[in-house]
This record gives C-alpha cells, sequence and structure tokens, in this order.
C-alpha cells in the first residue's frame, strides 16, 4: 500500500471542517442517496448504478468519508481474488477485502461497477470472513463461527444468518488506475462509533 | 412500506449506571436470555471499559457478546420520559444463548419497541369502533360495555358454542390464563381455538399415544447426540441457537435431514458426513417405515432396550396402556388396526408392502441408497458401539399427514433406543414458546363434533364458523384467517358475516352500538372483536366491530417457558403505548362487566401466582416455586426474577427446600426421592408417558392417508406447494414489517422454485409470479363420525362434503435448486399474500389438523418485480452455500 492512512478521521462530528486530502465532495457527514438524480459527485464516486425499475425507492445510507487511501490497482486486480487492506484506521477491526466480482454491484467500483469492498469482521459476533469469499456467488461466508452469510453485489445484506446488520461497505473511488478508499457505509464490528477513530 | 435501512456507524453505549433488566426473547422456541440496559436520553457511556455498562474496551474482541450493533438500539418512553434503550442477547448466559450468542430476530428485538418516531409508529393504543365503517377511537369503557352486552345476547339466546375465540395460544402465562378462564371457566364455550389450528388437542398425537411428552429433551441432548434425525424442519433456519450453539456443538456429530428443500442447515450436514433425505411432503411416514424395517431386517434395534422399555402385549392390551374408556385416545384403539407390541409391530411392518424400500422411495422421492444408508447411520453399531441417536422433528413432519408421520417418527426412535436417556430422545424442535396455562379443561362434552366410536371431538371452529354457527369471535393476538387453510375463502365468508352485513354501529354510543350489532347477530351474522398490538388484515382492517390496544413484551412483566420447559420473566422495562393494556387486564375488565367473578386482579404477578396451581401436575408445573416465594414473602415474579436468565426448568421441585429444575422428561438416570410440599413426582418424569410406564408402538397404515394425498397430488403443470418460516422473520411479520432492516431482506412475499420448473414457465428470479389453485378442498360438515371411516376422507367425498374453493397469492420468484423439482416453497405466512390460500381445508380425520404443508397451484409469471434489477432489497443468492467450516 502506498499511502498510510491517518489515525484521525476527517468525520469527527457534524459540521467539522473537512481535512481529508482531496475528497471527492468535502462534506464530513451526510446522507447520501445511492442512485442517479441524487448529488452527482457522491454518484461518481460510488459508482452507482441508476434505479432501473420504478418501486424501489433509492436506498440511502449514511456514510462518513475519511483520509482516502490507495487500496489497490485496477490493472492488477484479478477477477475473485480478493485483496486486504485496513481501512480507515491501521486496527485489526479494520480488515477489509477489495475484490472484483465480474457483475455489477451496488458501490462497485470500474468500468463494470465490479470492484467492491467489505470489512471482514461477521456484523453478528465477529467471526473473521477472510477467506470464505464465494466466487459462484460473490457472496462473503458462510462465517466460521455461526454461517452468517453476506451479499456483496448487494451491500453486504445478509442472505442468510443472523447479523443485524450488513457487512460494512467501504466506499470506493477509481483515480486513473488507482482505487481509493474514501469512507466507510455501517458500523463496524466492535465499535461503538467509527467516527470516533481508534 | 417499511422505511429504508440506513446503515448506522455509531450507537450510544450505556453508561455503567444504566437499569439492567433481564428478559428472553419474544420469538422462538429457543428463548434466548437478553438484557435490556435503559438509560435517560442526554447522557451516553464512553468506549472505555469505566465508562460503559459492560465493563469492557472498545472495540470489543470477536465472541465478546458486549457489541452492540445500530439495529440493538432504540429510544423509548419510561414514566413518561425518553430514555435510551439497548437490548442485548445476555452475555453473561451459562444456558441456552451461551455467551450471548443469539439469531437474527431476537438480535434485532430493540426495534420491536414502541417509539413514535419509527416504523411502529401505528401501534394499536386506543380502543376503536367502527362506526358507519369507520375505525373510531372509543373508551375502554364503551368498548367493553358493547362488547358485553352482545356477548349476554348471544350466549343467552344462541347457546356457548355461538360465543368463541380464537387466541394465541403462547404470549405469556399471565395472558393465557386470563383466555382460559375467560372461554373454559366462565363462558364454558367450546367455540375456542388456538392460533395455529382449528380446534384444541395436540399437534403430535402419534407421538403422545407413544408416551412421549413433545418438549421432553433439553437443549444439551442435541449437543450430546451422535446423531440427530431431523424432520419437517430446519432448526438453522428457525430455531437458530439450538442449532448454533448446541446442535453445532459437540461435533463430530452426524445430521440427517428429511426435508423437500435443502437449506444453510442440510448443507453444513452435507458437508460434516450427514445425510440429506429430499422427501415429497406428507410422505415422511413411509420413509421412517422403511428406515425402520431396514433396521429389523437387520437386527439394529436397540433390542436390550426395547425389551425393558417398550409395552409387551398385556401392556398395550387396554388402550395404548391408557385405559379402554373414556379416555380422548380410545377411539384410535377400537380398531385393534394400530397398537402393538415389539413383536406385532415386527411383523406387521416386514409384511408391509408401502415400508418396501423401492415403494417407498418411488412414493417418497428419496433414493433408496439413501433411506438404506440413514437406517446404517441411526441404528448401526460401530464396533459394538450403538450410535447415540435422537429424533427432532417439526411442522413439515406433523402438519402434512399428521397421525402417521408423528405415529410413525416415534416406532423408529423407539427402535433405536431413544426416548429417555441422554443424548437419545424424541421430541419436538418447537416453533413459539410454551406459554400456555389453562384455568381449566376445555369443554369436550360440549363440542358438536365427534369422533367414529366413543370419543367426543374438539371443534373445527373454522367449520363451525363458516356453517354460520358462531355469532361473536373475540380474537386475541392472531390474524385467524391468513394463519388457517384456505384462508381466501375463510377470509371471504368472514367477510359476507361481517362487513357486508347491512347491520353496522351507527354511532359511537352504547345503545345504538349495541342495537346494531344484535341485528347483525340475530339476521345470521357475526360480531368480531379483534385485540392486538397492531392492525392485522383483513381482521381488524375490515372486519372487526371493536379493536382492542394491547400490551406487550416489555411493556408488563410476563413469564413463560420455552423449548427445554425453562421459566423466565420478561421483565416490563418501557411504557405501553397510549392507553394499551396487557390482554390479561382487558379480559378481566371485560369478564367483570359479563358479572363473572374471580377476576380482581391488579398487576400481572396476581395472575401468575393463582395460574400456578393449575400448573400443578403437568409439564409446565411451577406451583413449587410460588409456594417457595409465599414461605419467603416475596412476590412469586421476584422470585423468578431473581433467576434472571437462567430461570428454572418445570417442572420444578421442591428438594430440601431449595427450588430444583427438570432437565429431561422420561429421563431414565434421573435419581428421585420422596416429593416434598407441593411437589409432584409424574411418573413421565423417569418414565413414559402411558399407564404402563413403557413406550408404545404403533402401526402407521398408509392406507389412512392415501385417499387424500392422491386426490391432492398435483397433476399436469400443477407443482406443490409447500410453506415454512425462513430465518430472517418471525411468525407474522408483524414486528419485522416494521423494521427497515430486515425488509430490505424480504419486502415482500417469495417463492422458491426449482431451475427446472422455472425455465419451463419462463419464469427468473426476481420475476413476480401468481400462483392459483382452483382445486382447493374444504371440509363442510362432518361434525360427527359414528362408523368406523365415516370421517375419512373418501367418505366425506362420497356425502357430498368437501366442495371445492379456490385460492391465489403472488410472489417473488427465487429460482433456487435448494427446493425439489416439482415444489414451490414460500413463507408461511405473509398476511399480505398468504400462501395458506393454496392450503386444502380438510383436516386429518384422526387428529383434526390441517395439512398446511400440502397445498398445490399453478405458478405463472405476470411482471417483474423492482427487486429484480436493484442492488438495495432483496437478495437471490443461495441460502444454503457451503464453506470452509471448522
Amino acid at each position: 500500500m502506498a499511502e498510510t492512512a491517518s489515525q484521525q478521521p476527517s468525520a469527527a462530528a457534524d459540521n467539522a471542517s473537512c481535512n481529508a486530502p482531496a475528497a471527492p465532495d468535502c462534506v464530513n457527514r451526510r446522507d447520501f442517496l445511492l442512485f442517479a438524480g441524487a448529488t452527482t459527485v457522491s454518484i461518481t464516486a460510488l459508482g452507482l448504478f441508476p434505479a432501473s425499475s420504478a418501486g424501489v425507492q433509492p436506498a440511502q445510507a449514511r456514510i462518513a468519508l475519511y483520509p482516502r487511501k490507495r487500496v489497490g490497482r485496477v490493472s492488477r486486480l484479478e477477477l475473485h481474488k480478493p485483496t486486504l487492506f485496513h481501512y480507515p484506521f491501521e486496527e485489526p477491526h479494520c480488515n477489509n477485502m477489495l475484490v472484483r466480482l465480474g457483475t455489477p454491484a451496488g458501490g462497485g467500483v470500474g468500468a463494470n461497477n465490479d470492484i467492491v469492498a467489505f470489512n471482514q469482521l461477521c456484523t453478528h459476533q465477529g467471526g473473521l470472513l477472510e477467506g470464505q469469499y464465494q466466487s459462484e456467488y460473490r457472496v462473503l461466508g458462510p462465517c466460521p463461527i455461526h454461517l452468517t452469510t453476506f451479499d456483496l453485489t448487494r451491500h453486504g445484506m445478509v442472505v442468510a444468518g443472523h447479523a443485524t446488520e450488513g457487512l460494512p461497505q467501504v466506499l470506493l473511488a477509481v483515480e486513473g488506475d488507482d482505487i481509493l478508499a474514501t469512507g466507510m457505509m455501517g458500523l463496524i464490528y466492535g465499535y461503538s462509533n467509527n467516527r470516533a477513530g481508534h | 412500506m417499511a422505511e429504508q435501512y440506513v446503515p448506522e456507524d455509531r450507537v450510544p453505549l450505556p453508561p455503567p449506571d444504566a437499569k439492567v433488566f433481564t428478559t428472553a426473547c419474544d420469538y422462538c422456541i429457543v428463548g434466548c436470555g437478553y438484557k435490556a440496559y435503559v438509560w435517560p436520553k442526554g447522557r451516553e457511556g464512553g468506549p472505555r471499559k469505566h465508562e460503559n455498562a459492560f465493563g469492557i474496551e472498545f472495540p470489543t474482541p470477536t465472541l465478546s457478546g458486549r457489541w452492540i450493533s445500530p439495529n440493538q438500539h432504540n429510544v423509548v418512553a419510561v414514566d413518561g420520559k425518553p430514555h435510551h434503550v439497548a437490548v442485548v442477547a445476555d452475555p453473561d448466559a451459562e444456558v441456552v444463548n451461551r455467551g450471548g450468542n443469539h439469531s437474527i430476530r431476537g438480535g434485532v428485538l430493540a426495534k420491536k419497541c414502541f417509539n413514535p418516531k419509527t416504523d411502529t409508529r401505528d401501534r394499536l393504543q386506543r380502543p376503536l369502533m367502527r362506526v358507519n365503517g369507520k375505525l373510531t377511537p372509543v373508551s375502554w369503557d364503551l368498548a367493553l360495555d358493547v362488547m358485553a352486552d352482545v356477548s349476554k345476547h348471544v350466549i343467552e339466546k344462541y347457546g356457548e358454542a355461538a360465543w368463541g375465540m380464537k387466541t394465541f395460544s403462547y404470549q405469556f402465562f399471565e395472558n393465557t390464563y386470563a383466555i382460559s378462564k375467560l372461554a373454559f371457566t366462565s363462558v364454558q364455550t367450546p367455540a375456542y381455538a388456538p392460533h395455529d389450528k382449528p380446534g384444541p388437542g395436540s399437534d403430535t398425537a402419534g407421538v403422545d399415544d407413544s408416551g412421549i411428552v413433545t418438549f421432553s429433551a433439553c437443549y444439551e441432548d442435541w449437543e450430546m447426540a451422535d446423531v440427530i434425525y431431523i424432520s419437517g424442519t430446519d432448526p438453522y433456519e428457525t430455531k437458530t441457537v439450538l442449532f448454533t450453539e448446541w446442535i453445532m456443538k459437540g461435533f463430530p456429530k452426524v445430521l440427517i435431514y428429511a426435508l423437500p428443500r435443502k437449506t444453510t442447515g442440510v448443507a453444513f450436514a452435507e458437508q460434516n458426513g450427514g445425510l440429506y433425505l429430499p422427501v415429497i411432503p406428507g410422505t415422511d411416514a413411509l420413509v421412517h417405515m422403511a428406515i425402520s424395517r431396514i433396521i429389523l431386517e437387520n437386527g439394529w434395534e436397540d433390542r436390550e432396550w426395547i425389551e425393558k422399555h417398550i409395552a409387551n402385549k398385556w401392556e398395550i392390551g387396554s388402550g395404548f396402556g391408557r385405559g379402554t374408556r373414556n379416555t380422548p385416545w380410545q377411539w384410535r384403539t377400537t380398531w385393534g388396526k394400530l397398537g402393538a407390541d415389539f413383536a406385532g409391530y415386527k411383523k406387521w411392518l416386514l409384511a408391509n408392502k408401502d415400508a418396501e424400500l423401492d415403494r417407498a422411495s418411488r412414493i417418497t422421492g428419496v433414493p433408496v441408497d439413501r433411506i438404506r444408508r440413514a437406517a446404517e447411520l441411526m441404528a448401526k453399531p460401530i464396533k459394538g458401539k450403538r450410535p447415540k441417536t435422537s429424533i427432532g422433528f417439526e411442522k413439515g413432519c406433523y402438519w402434512s399427514n399428521n397421525y402417521l408421520n408423528t405415529a410413525s417418527i416415534a416406532a423408529m426412535g423407539l427402535l433405536c433406543g431413544a426416548g429417555n436417556r441422554p443424548g437419545q430422545m424424541i421430541s419436538r424442535f418447537g416453533g413459539h414458546q410454551r406459554g400456555w396455562i389453562s384455568a381449566g379443561s376445555y369443554p369436550r362434552i360440549k363440542s358438536p363434533e365427534k369422533f367414529p366410536g366413543r370419543r367426543k371431538k374438539e371443534i373445527d371452529l373454522d367449520r363451525w364458523a363458516e356453517n354460520g354457527n358462531l355469532r361473536f369471535a373475540y380474537v386475541v393476538g392472531t390474524t385467524w384467517t391468513n394463519a388457517m387453510a384456505a384462508s381466501d375463502e375463510l377470509a371471504k365468508r368472514f367477510n359476507e358475516m361481517t362487513c357486508e352485513n347491512p347491520h353496522k354501529i351507527p354511532r359511537a354510543d352504547r345503545r345504538a352500538a349495541t342495537e346494531a350489532l344484535l341485528a347483525r347477530v340475530d339476521s345470521g351474522g357475526m360480531v368480531f372483536v379483534h385485540q392486538d398490538i397492531y392492525f392485522q388484515r383483513p381482521i381488524g382492517t375490515d372486519m372487526a366491530d371493536l379493536v382492542l390496544p394491547a400490551a406487550t413484551w416489555g411493556e408488563c412483566d410476563f413469564t413463560r417457558c420455552n423449548g427445554e420447559r425453562r421459566l423466565r420473566l420478561y421483565s416490563k422495562f418501557y411504557d405501553p403505548p397510549g392507553e394499551a393494556k396487557p390482554d390479561w387486564w382487558i379480559i378481566s375488565r371485560f369478564a367483570k362487566k359479563m358479572g363473572y367473578e374471580g377476576y380482581d386482579w391488579n398487576e400481572s404477578n396476581d395472575v401468575f401466582e393463582e395460574a400456578a396451581r393449575f400448573s400443578r401436575g403437568g409439564v409446565l408445573d411451577y406451583y413449587p416455586l410460588v409456594y417457595k416465594a409465599r414461605r419467603d414473602g416475596v412476590k412469586a415474579h421476584e422470585l423468578l426474577r431473581s433467576y434472571g436468565t437462567t430461570g428454572i426448568q418445570t417442572p420444578i421441585r421442591l428438594v430440601g427446600g431449595q427450588l430444583v429444575g427438570t432437565k429431561r422428561l422420561h429421563d431414565s438416570t434421573l435419581e428421585l426421592g420422596t416429593p416434598e410440599g407441593p411437589t409432584i413426582h409424574a411418573k413421565w418424569l423417569t418414565a413414559f408417558k402411558t399407564h404402563s410406564g413403557k413406550a408404545l408402538l404403533h402401526k402407521t397404515p398408509w392406507d389412512l392417508f392415501s385417499d387424500f394425498f392422491e386426490r391432492i397430488t398435483p397433476t399436469g403443470d400443477e407443482l406443490w406447494m409447500t410453506n415454512g418460516r425462513i430465518n430472517e422473520i418471525w411468525q407474522s411479520a408483524f414486528d419485522d414489517k416494521r423494521r427497515p432492516y430486515i425488509m430490505q431482506r424480504w419486502p415482500e412475499q417469495w417463492v422458491e422454485i426449482h431451475p427446472d420448473d422455472a425455465k419451463a414457465r419462463g419464469i427468473e428470479s426476481g420475476d413476480r409470479v401468481r400462483i392459483e389453485n382452483d382445486d382447493v378442498l374444504i371440509q363442510t360438515g362432518g361434525f360427527v363420525g359414528v362408523d368406523g371411516d365415516d370421517l375419512s376422507f373418501t367418505k366425506l367425498n362420497e356425502r357430498g362434503l368437501i366442495r371445492v374453493g379456490r385460492g391465489a397469492c403472488e410472489a417473488v420468484a427465487v429460482v433456487t435448486s435448494a427446493v425439489r423439482p416439482g415444489l414451490l416453497f414460500t413463507n408461511f405466512l405473509d398476511t399480505g399474500s398468504p400462501s395458506n390460500s393454496l392450503v386444502h381445508r380438510v383436516p386429518d380425520p384422526m387428529t383434526n389438523r390441517y395439512r398446511f404443508k400440502l397445498g398445490k397451484g399453478r405458478i405463472r409469471k405476470i411482471g417483474e418485480s423492482p427487486y429484480k434489477h436493484s442492488f438495495e432489497k432483496m437478495t437471490f443468492a443461495s441460502r444454503n452455500i457451503t464453506g470452509i467450516v471448522t
């Protein structure tokens, strides 16, 4: 990893000043609309698709932006070969996987919108999901402890199991060949407040 | 529609001085222990261990049991003031959910709590009267006065059987005691049915007849077993912590699943040396019989145990050992068709054509090699050592072919030597928790129904009401129509009798309302009172003349038992919304207006203490707890509270002045002394529940079921339509509908279809489909049976007592090879699109239980759901993925 993550989140509190370098949108905490028709910069950053059907409301997510960190290169990211990185903090709970799914995904970036990143601690009881990526199904899991599975094409939604939150998703952006982590959606297992940092 | 799920990235922590209340989960049978941390809004705990009530540093480690997710937090009112609440699986639990394990259902309990800023804002808060078709708030007094006026008229003019109740059977002892006291002691009506069946009585008659109490096992038995035969359920899906905390522990263990659907638990079983028997619904009896036959052919049965614990021919001679006369079971003995000693059973089974491997395989759809392998795994000694085999079963088994499946599964287990020792038990896994205490016996003598022979039969309340015999119905905490078979037809008939009747309440005053409702009743119509926490469609929204707001879990101190008979106090920790009251309170006020005595209860503890003596000698006996509390000068609820989330397993006994729980029933290893004080030593504590104390084998002739089965087997392009629970949803989703997190996963009714069936019909995952059955069979009469086969399907049909109705439901298709070809699987109780509408309403003639799992229908695509191309709601990913599991 080229960049070193700052230990201090830029999103310490609502309305705090933004010190994240080159943040796509200088907001610390805001409601993001994940679909087109919402704020433009956010959508570029999220790499999402227009809602193709009526009836589904655009999903909202509360996303906190953190100092950007390069987590991979588009040209070197192989299909179904997860790579690991820590974000937003260099701390064991912030253990994430970056993967190219081969099919478009919610929050996916890249030309095919198929590059996603998620935290790897199960939001049931913190089981480590590392190595449990199932390429056939684009699912992370089953968790080795209690078998929960998460759909990586759908913002880490529980497919089957016990987690009371989806898997926290890392907000990604692509700049040139660089894949950048820029924010987090969802509380990381073990934390009481992502933004309070570690 | 639920609000959008917005993942939060922070959650308030309870400060060290937060109040801690113990409770247990409101939902499934497992009954995990929970703690509610409550503290005033305006302050929070911190991430350092001295700053929070858990005394732990954040971020917490894996399996800490002390992490709160945002869905485990809410804001509630306590004494009218806003408070934070965190509802967390008890990290200190040493029983049930050891260390704070939990399911997704219980894990989001906090979001059940009433908070007007969430989707719970539509909780019923005031009594409502339907005035000119519009529900209008009225006072408790007016609502209950009108209810009493109409009830008195109905009972006086038409008799008790015209006044009925349809209620939950599980939502806490205090409430069910009040319900049963009103129905059976005060009104003494036979027109009563629990939420999940057409009338009172056992769900698993074949197992009961064998002398086995259906919740005899303790959770540790599932951990101790070497082999578990799991029938008609996947405990991973629906009794999650029983699976993840007990069945998954103590491995290596072989799990054999008999299900039409390959679920997560099945995938796990196969990966760990287990076996999947993809059975066609309703045919389990033949699988059991074929397995039993292989066991007997090979001499793998536990002969030494059988000689000691199975009734011999002298012991079965008198009505299954229960006595020949006047027992509810005796009619089944009259024809000598079923009862057998071991030699008789063996002879019958070995000569039985239906139990032959090839034939059984053909009818059940289970390959011969798997049936053979199942028999081996369950009973073949390995190096001279018998495997410890247990049998666990649930509704796929007993709500499809009720008597034959339950009697044959018990026999199969008994041949393996299961039923009365650690790790070798025959038990239900369970659905909801055990919350029924009856104040009196069901007045069977007044029931309009009768089996052939001498035995009276409990009512089929649906048929009774459809035939126009019910004039007043008091419905508590159930959807009634959606939860019963042929639901569209039932709703249609109830509609005719209520909202389509011209007599409607014109004004919200006692006289005008009563006059209108009496005119309704006298014109052949029906008056509905619906008591619940939310509106239920259609019963509350469209039909009920009065809608009464109930208080529920967390809003009043309640008690009940879980699937290993563990009694706990479910603490009140916040205010009920508006004027909502617990069911026992509402019933007591109504009973007083009716002039009934014995309802002077001021708090739920009064009801709990009064009910105790009615539990005496039964499986849920907690009388010694109340006895001790009185001796100690404390309230029984308070004594139970001191037992926290551990509680105590019933029947409770007094030993050396201390309360002692009972781990398992029929326990041949249990040493009992002299019963002390109020303690009762029922014989089934250490022996089977028969006159002799020995278990009974029953022959299960397939022709008692085959006429119905052949008639309802899908033909042409029809498919079997079966249904069940799904992990992420509890019951009718009455709470889940109001949780955006759950609704993003399952926003509406869904149906699983095999890829071959889907392809033939041009259906893809995410398509919206319609499933129709224009051949829904409904029994219309046959209240009284005289000759032996009077109530058989064939005879009912010949007598013109079966009519054909229709049903339909819509769903989102999930194409998956998890289901058998030729079979659809859907959520059992989606009130918006009930799959029970496709299910026949012809109960098992031997037991009066519906065959909920044996629907059928034609499925076609009607469009695309919004979820087909969305990343935001619903996933179509496979649910039975196996990874690297340790």
